[in-house]
């Protein structure tokens, strides 16, 4: 018990302090090396290529031979003034809205009759997400098919009675159509039978979602409302369907990127359609750049595509980063 | 094996600092407990001597060599982890050998350190078990095991007990004392629960903020302790603080509480000496007070009087809650003690057992040469 | 109670209804690929076949099978990279905390959302320029580089579950960087993999964009063959859907052995880490 108290910080050395150097240093280095590869790659592949489609969009290359002369702006101010493209911007619109909008209804829909605990539950789920197994050219092949006009669904239409079958993507209506100066806004009926496809395979993914969120609100909430007086609906509006406005925001932001690169289902099944009412700007972008031979052109529609994305993707992407955090 | 040196060691973390300028020297086959509350550096002060943490300033010497620099691999320790961070895919043999393996030790000395292990903390009949199938003490185990096959110089233990239930928490400290004297090793154990200190520790650090305050046997710590936070922090409940007031009379120091006198035992009167204010704090453990009448106060025992205010019987002992002036002040009596709430009573404290604090820095008033209890 | 079991059967009903909606092509591709050429009428579509034979099927193996082992060949090689670069940076990133590791992360994840679109007229010329233009190894190298985004991410959510302290242990019994890798990581990866080898088999394989502009008869993989068949001038809706049932059947069987794994990598992109 020799020296009870000792002051800790008394015995301060004289000794001349070297500043420590980083022992996990190398390790860390190491970790960062790995990724050279992959940074690389994607450094070439993802931002050199569109630094480099933002560059072929300001020139005049809009033949096979390669002109990359400056063109300043003169592509964009030519695509938007195109009626093809603002057809395109249309659709896409229309597309996207109807498309997420009917995930979102279908797939709360589903999450909710699925998360009941019923019976053979793996099994329901399973049928429901298959589709997004599916090529989406097999979608379009598939669909084309049942919608077809002359037979498919409208067979069933006639079987019951209807004279007036619906005409489905070779449908050109508009509903309503508004004439705005070259193009008709409105809803373009062709799409449609589109949208019916696409919600078709990708509803499985918002059902997912959804039915994650569903079972990670704490059963002790729904159980204070019910104690509260609520009803299983007004319990639903009040309490659950608050708990999921980040599950929503998320299939939002998802599905509009999948809406944005939406192609191969569009090639299938429809193509451009009757006045470019089914066409979208990526199909506009492939065959302008490759079967119209007007690359400038096409950059010019990819980087307006890219913009868009970018402008609900950063975002998120940036939030879901801090929120790890 | 080997004694430890960690001299000017800091660690911040941005801003933020961790471990401030620790400097200690661990025995060669010492069991050093380093103590103290979440978040007082404690951890990180161990897993900078096992090299999972860098050093932002000064040295840590493991023998004679520093290892400041080195990594984990080239010290010569092994850690126990609070969950004890098995390998989930390895079975309890290959858990216990992956370090010997690494360090290209010859198989039939892996197997035989390994089954010796084994017997040791008696998981011989798991050894082909899988973590998961194993209960949480045999896993705790099996983290012992996989540190002892290695004979490090030094072993690192992270609050290894603090996942187990209360009943085999009691149990393994036994175990884990006996392994220390059996091994004859060194040991670095951090833990918050003062009971493992107490009982474990040769030497106990007692950390607070990232800065020591202080390093003593556990009966220095306990007795002695070199501040109020430590005087607090150590022991339940609590050592009493009593607020008084410091007069002199004819050369010795008086203190009042709560308008008595106290006469003050002569060893305190070297660090009473510097005080220049007049407010003082006496520490007292529970234990070194008892509630007597007043004719009956021994020899060595200072009275005050107090008023019983609440009364807590724990069974084999009561804790009794006194208020003298403006202070609650606890004493430990055994369960023959019978009084009443509201009842007047004397407080007699035994005068060896009396700590001062400096009110205003919080610093024992006790010199080197005070003595430890009579 | 009574209203219990009400309530109960009409959600079977509405489940089985449902149900029977996203089967409804399944259906129909089953009883039209089925059907030989001449019993195909637009009238009867919904009919089971008559005399069901396999021989629109046999019309779409032999305009197909070239094509099957192309995107077979497509498929094993780029998964397997992409998702072994996807492990290497998952552990890089979720493991070891390096300066900008959370900058880099993110400049690698933006790779996921961009509309490919955007790089095709580039890729296009690169992929000429060094003669991979037109060649199965030139989409393997196409999507495992843009399969990296997805592939980290799943890695990287992974890795995140594995505890550190595990990790702790193994550099103290004296291991580094790699070995870390290989003792410990890769022995507790084997789901991941499954997941990232799932996700990205069924992306590559359903491919249509790349291939489409990447390839030509006779290198195209079986999604544009599809296409072509559909398009092309005489419409035999049997041999139609019998190719979109062929082309179907690979990741379709995948889906239906380790759907649980596929469903986890359909989240990975919308479920934090």
């Amino acid at each position: 018990m020799a020296n009870p108290v000792t002051p800790a910080k008394a015995t301060r050395q004289t000794t001349v302090r070297k500043p420590a150097r980083r022992i996990r240093g190398w390790d860390n280095r190491m970790a960062f090396f790995t990724l050279i590869p992959s940074l690389i790659l994607l450094g070439v592949f993802v931002y050199g290529f569109i630094a480099w489609s933002g560059y072929v969009s300001l020139t005049n290359w809009n033949s096979l031979i390669p002109t990359l002369t400056w063109a300043g702006l003169r592509n964009y101010a030519t695509i938007f003034s195109s009626f093809r493209f603002q057809s395109d911007l249309r659709n896409l619109v229309v597309f996207t809205v109807l498309f997420i909008a009917g995930d979102l209804v279908i797939g709360m829909i589903l999450a909710l009759l699925v998360d009941q605990k019923i019976r053979a539950e793996g099994l329901f789920r399973s049928i429901f997400i298959y589709p997004m197994a599916i090529s989406m050219v097999v979608t379009g092949v598939i669909w084309s098919w049942i919608l077809n006009p002359t037979t498919g669904i409208n067979l069933f239409f006639h079987a019951l009675g209807f004279t007036h079958v619906p005409e489905w993507f070779l449908s050109s209506r508009f509903a309503p159509s508004v004439h705005l100066g070259q193009i008709d806004i409105g809803i373009p009926v062709g799409l449609l039978a589109v949208v019916i496809a696409a919600v078709w395979q990708m509803s499985g993914f918002a059902m997912a979602v959804y039915l994650g969120g569903l079972r990670s609100v704490p059963e002790e909430l729904k159980e204070a409302a019910r104690i509260d007086g609520a009803g299983p609906w007004r319990t639903f509006w009040s309490v659950i369907l608050p708990q999921l406005k980040g599950t929503t925001a998320t299939i939002v932001v998802i599905q509009a990127a999948a809406s944005l690169k939406v192609f191969g289902l569009i090639y299938a099944m429809t193509g451009s359609g009757q006045d470019f009412s089914t066409d979208m700007p990526n199909l506009n972008m492939f065959q302008t750049t490759f079967q119209g031979d007007a690359f400038a052109q096409g950059a010019a529609i990819a980087i307006v595509l890219l913009l868009l994305m970018a402008a609900f993707t950063v975002p998120y992407v940036l939030s879901m980063l801090r929120g790890e955090r | 094996m080997a004694g430890v040196r960690l001299s000017h060691v800091t660690r911040r973390f941005g801003n933020v600092v961790a471990v401030d300028d620790v400097n200690l020297e661990i025995n060669d086959r010492e069991f050093l407990v380093l103590l103290g509350p979440s978040g007082c550096g404690k951890t990180t002060t161990l897993r900078m001597i096992a090299g999972l943490e860098e050093l932002s300033e000064g040295n840590i010497y493991i023998g004679d060599h520093d290892v400041s620099q080195l990594p984990p691999k080239d010290r010569d320790i092994a850690m126990v982890f609070q969950n004890y961070a098995l390998y989930p895919h390895m079975t309890v043999y290959e858990n216990m050998a992956f370090g010997l393996k690494l360090h290209k030790t010859p198989k039939d000395e892996i197997d035989k350190r390994v089954k010796e292990a084994a017997e040791i903390l008696g998981l011989a009949p798991f050894l082909k078990r899988r973590p998961k199938e194993l209960s949480g003490g045999q896993r705790q185990r099996v983290a012992l095991g996989r540190a002892i096959v290695r004979e490090p110089k030094v072993f690192l233990m992270d609050e290894p007990l603090s996942n187990l239930d209360a009943k085999l928490r009691t149990q393994t400290r036994v175990e884990l004392k006996r392994l220390h004297q059996r091994l004859g090793a060194t040991i670095v154990y951090v833990t918050h629960d003062q009971t493992e200190a107490m009982t474990m520790g040769t030497r106990i650090v007692v950390m607070k903020d990232g800065v020591v305050q202080q390093v003593d046997t556990p009966e220095g710590i306990y007795r002695r302790p070199v501040n109020q936070f430590v005087a607090t922090f150590v022991g339940t409940p609590p050592m009493n603080l009593i607020s008084a007031t410091l007069t002199s009379e004819q050369g010795r120091f008086v203190a009042q509480v709560a308008g008595q006198k106290v006469a003050l035992p002569e060893f305190l009167t070297p660090g009473l000496k510097s005080m220049t204010a007049e407010a003082m704090t006496l520490g007292i453990r529970p234990e070194n007070i008892q509630l007597l009448a007043e004719s009956d106060v021994p020899a060595g025992h200072l009275p005050v009087a107090g008023v019983v205010r609440v009364i807590e019987p724990l069974g084999h002992e009561q804790m009794v809650y006194c208020q003298v002036g403006d202070n609650t002040v606890v004493v430990r009596m055994d369960n023959t003690w019978r009084g009443q709430v509201d009842d007047n009573v004397v407080l007699a404290m035994e005068s060896d057992a009396l700590n001062a604090f400096d009110p205003v820095t919080e610093r024992s008033l006790l010199t080197h040469e005070t003595p430890m209890l009579a | 109670m009574a209203a219990r079991r009400v309530n109960q059967t009409l959600i079977y009903l509405v489940l089985i209804i449902a149900s029977i909606l996203y089967l409804l092509p399944v259906y129909v591709v089953l009883v039209t690929s089925l059907k030989s050429n001449a019993a195909v009428s637009l009238a009867h579509m919904w009919n089971l076949p008559a005399h069901p034979g396999l021989s629109s099927i046999r019309a779409a193996w032999a305009q197909l099978s070239q094509n099957f082992g192309n995107s077979f060949y497509l498929a094993i090689p780029a998964t397997l990279l992409s998702s072994a670069l996807g492990a290497i940076n998952g552990y890089a990133l979720s493991k070891w905390r390096f300066r900008g590791a959370n900058a880099l992360f993110f400049v690698i994840l933006m790779g996921l959302f961009i509309p490919y679109q955007s790089v095709l007229i580039p890729l296009l010329r690169v992929m000429d320029t060094i003669g991979l233009y037109n060649s199965i190894p030139g989409l393997i190298i196409v999507h495992t580089v843009y399969g990296i985004p997805i592939t980290t991410l799943i890695f990287r959510n992974f890795y995140a579950n594995i505890p550190d302290d595990v990790l702790e242990a193994a550099k103290i019994d004296g291991t580094g960087y790699w070995g870390i890798f290989r003792y410990v990581i890769l022995p507790l990866s084997v789901s991941g993999f499954v997941v990232s080898a799932i996700w990205q088999f069924t992306q590559i394989w359903n491919n249509f964009l790349f291939a489409v502009s990447l390839t030509n008869p006779p290198n195209q993989p079986v999604t544009v063959a599809l296409v072509n068949i559909a398009g092309s001038q005489t419409i035999q809706w049997n041999v139609q859907m019998a190719s979109a049932l062929l082309v179907s059947i690979p990741t379709l069987v995948v889906y239906i052995v380790l759907g649980k794994y596929f469903v986890r990598g359909l989240l990975a992109g919308a479920v934090k880490g």
